[in-house]
């Protein structure tokens, strides 16, 4: 029987794990928009917070899932010894993530979680119990997501430059643009929400409603969005880019919806397995709402600090860069959340910056960053595999 | 507060085209002054010229400072939206155009010369060619912020691939004009002091390196904006 006493330390850590995420990776995911002054303080604080646990609670499952069930074969094992290990796995994580927050490595919580349900897998039911092959999808879903972020800021920013700035008269082009991109990212969210998820089970829906429901509320949107900004005055290259800080509110919610997504499971994830061997199987959405809220505490409670700072050592990016950032980077990300694989949403706006980069969109992007996430890469895995032992080792022996 | 945020590191706090404008702006300043006063000169009036040479060498060295300070803010690992080399050479070039002003005004510091009133006028209208030739570069290469902001959009690449032609007609007239100073340098040499000779043949030389100078920069412009 487990005691109450390892409930008590996993939903402690689940939550600490949560303010994690909340305090310091939101900061990276809103630092575009903020940076490029398109949403004060106060709104990136209000979008991140209310984005996040919608994106969590609503598509939050899949990764969930995958963190759960993907990387180790738990079903031959004792309930209490998985219990046991998803708890080693939080806190090793925990613990790591602490440590190269305070660092100041750019080490994902997504890397850092993953790293240490494997070792708790390695030492209880050895190499044969480690699902090698999902393991390998995410491993390669790390590296092709900056690429992919790249890959698709790249592509939005060589549209803008060829449709908006290349015209004759760019604002007139940015004010046909702006709509047909609020259609496409209402259209991805709202499919996001009711494709294989509880909302779509619970409105009994299937694929064709689907997406009529997700055609129409683009339509509906990149219609609101004309008007929004049709009236807008002002000229040349000026008023591109305010049309462009409206539309960066909307990719800023996208990118905070996306983020809670995937990286809710970083912390909700073993919080629901050792519950559901100590107890019974409790229904997911509560937990996601639990690590929805925990992010939301942790955006408010310290997050502010970080992006009020990361924000200010973000100059010189205009509004149509920081567009195609967000933009890069949440597709990816919400793609990555619906086919259930945890990514780093913060190398994934890396690679979107560099896409831009590449796009000849910035003055100038420092590729250092990248030697350091590669490092992190290399680092993470066997250090949290390595605390995740030593902390398993350590319950068993109390428990 | 330690945080761990990678995608600030990819950014920079200062635009290097930011720095080469500011050093462009230098330029600027230190050819059209420099004009106004080499005409004067043109005219006999020696008188203070030596404050203006004073006064280009400390521009000179303005720049200067400017270029390190750019050139020092460009690690090995940095993305930009041209090549690093072209961006370079160009900063190169267009500090050149200040180190040839410089020795142009020690030069004309040291010895008085005189200008003949049948050279007058054509000294004139190559100092003036080559102020605006230096004009024209820095319009062109003023269109560099504009460039980046665009993503290099082909409307704008048109523009600035004109205003490059301009420069090199610029420059082209302003060798027309030295030509024909030289030309009537040679004519009435049996007239002039030897010293004179030499002296106006390299005022006219030097005052044109300035151009080509220019030129140069349009050319490195003009690789930077090829696709």
């Amino acid at each position: 029987m487990i005691s109450l006493a390892i409930l008590a330390i996993v939903i402690f850590a689940g939550l600490y794990m949560a303010w994690n995420i909340g305090s310091n990776d939101v900061a990276n995911s809103m630092a575009t928009a903020v940076g490029s002054k398109a949403i004060s303080i106060k709104q990136a604080l209000v979008i991140a917070a209310i984005l996040n646990f919608l994106g969590a609670v609503l598509v939050g499952k899949h990764v969930t899932d995958t963190v759960i069930n993907g990387i180790v074969e738990t079903s031959s094992m004792a309930p209490q010894h998985v219990a046991l290990g998803f708890l080693a796995a939080l806190l090793s994580a925990s613990i790591f993530v602490t440590l190269s927050t305070w660092k100041e490595l750019p080490v994902s919580t997504t890397h850092a979680i993953i790293g240490g349900i494997t070792g708790f897998g390695i030492i209880e039911g050895g190499l044969d119990s480690i699902k090698w092959s999902s393991l390998g999808d995410i491993a390669l879903s790390w590296v092709i997501s900056p690429i992919a972020g790249a890959f698709i800021a790249f592509g939005v920013f060589k549209l803008i430059s060829y449709f908006v700035f290349s015209s004759k008269k760019p604002s007139q082009a940015a004010k046909k643009f702006g709509p047909i991109f609020v259609a496409l990212t209402i259209f991805i969210i709202v499919l996001s929400i009711f494709m294989k998820t509880r909302a779509g089970e619970m409105l009994k829906m299937n694929i064709y409603e689907i997406y009529s429901v997700s055609i129409f509320a683009a339509f509906i949107s990149s219609i609101a969005g004309y008007f929004f900004i049709k009236k807008m005055k002002g000229k040349g290259l000026k008023l591109v880019e305010s049309i462009f800080k409206k539309l960066q509110i909307m990719t800023s919610c996208y990118i905070a919806f996306s983020h809670g997504a995937n990286d809710v499971a970083n912390a909700v994830a073993p919080v629901a397995a050792v519950i559901a061997f100590a107890w019974h199987r409790v229904d997911t959405i509560y937990l996601l709402m639990f690590g929805g809220i925990g992010i939301a505490i942790g955006i408010m409670t310290w997050g502010h600090k970080v992006i009020r700072t990361v924000g200010g050592r973000i100059t010189n990016l205009t509004n149509t860069r920081g567009f195609a950032i967000d933009f890069g980077a949440a597709t990816v990300v919400l793609t990555a959340s619906k086919l259930g694989l945890p990514i780093s949403t913060s190398h994934t706006v890396v690679g979107a910056v560099i896409g831009v980069g590449l796009a000849r969109g910035l003055d100038a992007v420092d590729l250092g960053v990248i030697k350091n996430i590669i490092y992190s890469w290399l680092f993470t895995l066997p250090a949290t595999i390595a605390t995740s032992i030593l902390i398993y080792i350590g319950l068993t022996i109390i428990f | 507060m330690p945080y761990r945020v990678p995608v600030v590191e990819t950014y920079r706090k200062k635009s290097p085209f930011d720095g080469l404008l500011e050093h462009m702006h230098v330029v600027k300043k230190c050819i059209s002054m420099l004009t106004d006063e080499v005409i004067k000169y043109y005219d006999g009036n020696f008188e203070g010229f030596a404050k203006v040479a004073e006064e280009v060498s400390k521009m000179e060295h303005e720049a200067d400072l400017i270029k390190g300070n750019i050139r020092a803010h460009l690690p090995r690992s940095i993305l930009m939206p041209v090549d690093k080399k072209y961006f370079l050479w160009l900063l190169r070039e267009e500090d050149s155009i200040l180190d040839h002003a410089e020795n142009l005004a020690q030069l004309l510091d040291l010895r008085h010369t005189r200008i003949p009133d049948e050279l007058r006028e054509d000294f004139k209208e190559h100092a003036r060619k080559v102020a605006e030739t230096v004009e024209e570069m820095e319009k062109a290469v003023g269109k560099v912020k504009e460039l980046v902001e665009t993503g290099f959009a082909s409307r704008i690449r048109e523009e600035v691939k004109k205003l490059i032609h301009n420069v090199h007609k610029k420059e082209w007239e302003a060798d027309q004009v030295r030509y024909r100073i030289m030309k009537k340098i040679y004519e009435i040499e049996d007239k002039l002091d030897a010293m004179d000779e030499y002296h106006l043949l390299k005022i006219s030389d030097w005052v044109d390196d300035i151009a080509d100078h220019a030129e140069n920069v349009a050319d490195w412009l003009r690789a930077m904006v090829a696709k």
